[in-house]
């Protein structure tokens, strides 16, 4: 019972705590690895092109962020989702549930804001 | 193998589509509905059941999404970039920073059905599946648009 409990909290925090971090790692372009899929390679932390060559190499070497924005708001969550598990129930009684998907909610329509550069060009 | 992995992807997210929108439709549903009429008979169903099956189908379905994701990078994207597609590139970002949040949000709403509290309003448990729903109609029509643009093979 206890556990199912503490589950509960973890889930709940890790939901929220994923959906800001998420937005904060897109906006400052924080992924802890690029992928880059037709080299076959991982490098560690966030690479674009123009770091080290002609902006014209993510042509011909495209890099992947998503896979490491999501890496960085997953392993991010997991400290507020440990802490929430931690705490004692009755503390969750103060906090609104409705958080867990307003806050969801709130983060998609911050990804759409940040994307809207894309309906510029 | 990458056209049989994203055929794969699209069925698999026909079923999580089927099973999210019941869900759904059922929680959102008025309870005043008559029986017998189409939303007395979505009232009916018994959501909670389908919360396992969603889980399993949207886990698959972002899995399968990620791998066929590393194909598109290389072979479809810098089509669509060179050909203009701009608008297009961004709903498809659209849709792979919603899954990413709906992907963080399994675990509770796998809670929230499977172990509902009895304090907890029912409203908070139809309102994440409303949310898991939107995300998933998003990606399923923007992945549909992508793939009539320029599909594989094409």
């Amino acid at each position: 019972m206890t556990s199912s409990h503490a589950f509960r909290r973890f889930a709940f925090a890790y939901g929220i705590a994923f959906a800001v971090l998420y937005v904060v790692a897109l906006k400052w372009d924080l992924a802890l690895f690029t992928v880059y899929p037709s080299l076959g390679v991982v490098l560690p932390g966030t690479h674009h092109s123009r770091d080290t060559v002609d902006p014209a190499m993510g042509f011909l070497a495209p890099a992947m962020y998503w896979y490491g924005w999501t890496a960085t708001a997953a392993l991010g969550a997991l400290v507020p989702g440990l802490v929430a598990a931690l705490l004692p129930e009755r503390w969750m009684h103060r906090i609104w549930p409705g958080w867990l998907w307003v806050i969801p909610a709130l983060a998609m329509i911050a990804c759409v804001y940040l994307t809207m550069p894309w309906f510029r060009l | 193998m990458v056209t049989a992995l994203l055929i794969v992807h699209g069925l698999v997210a026909v079923a999580l589509l089927g099973a999210i929108t019941h869900q759904a439709v059922a929680s959102w549903a008025p309870a005043g509905a008559r029986p017998g009429s189409f939303f007395g008979r979505f009232r009916t169903v018994p959501a909670a059941s389908f919360a396992n099956a969603v889980v399993v189908l949207y886990l698959a379905s972002a899995l399968l999404g990620g791998i066929v994701y590393l194909y598109f990078r290389v072979d479809i994207r810098p089509a669509l970039e060179q050909a203009g597609h701009w608008q297009t590139l961004g709903l498809f970002d659209i849709k792979e920073h919603f899954v990413s949040v709906g992907l963080a949000l399994l675990p509770a709403y796998w809670v929230c059905w499977r172990r509902p509290r009895a304090d907890e309003s029912a409203r908070i448990r139809a309102a994440l599946t409303a949310v898991l729903a939107v995300i998933v109609w998003w990606s399923f029509l923007i992945g549909h648009v992508l793939n009539n643009l320029r599909g594989f093979g094409s």
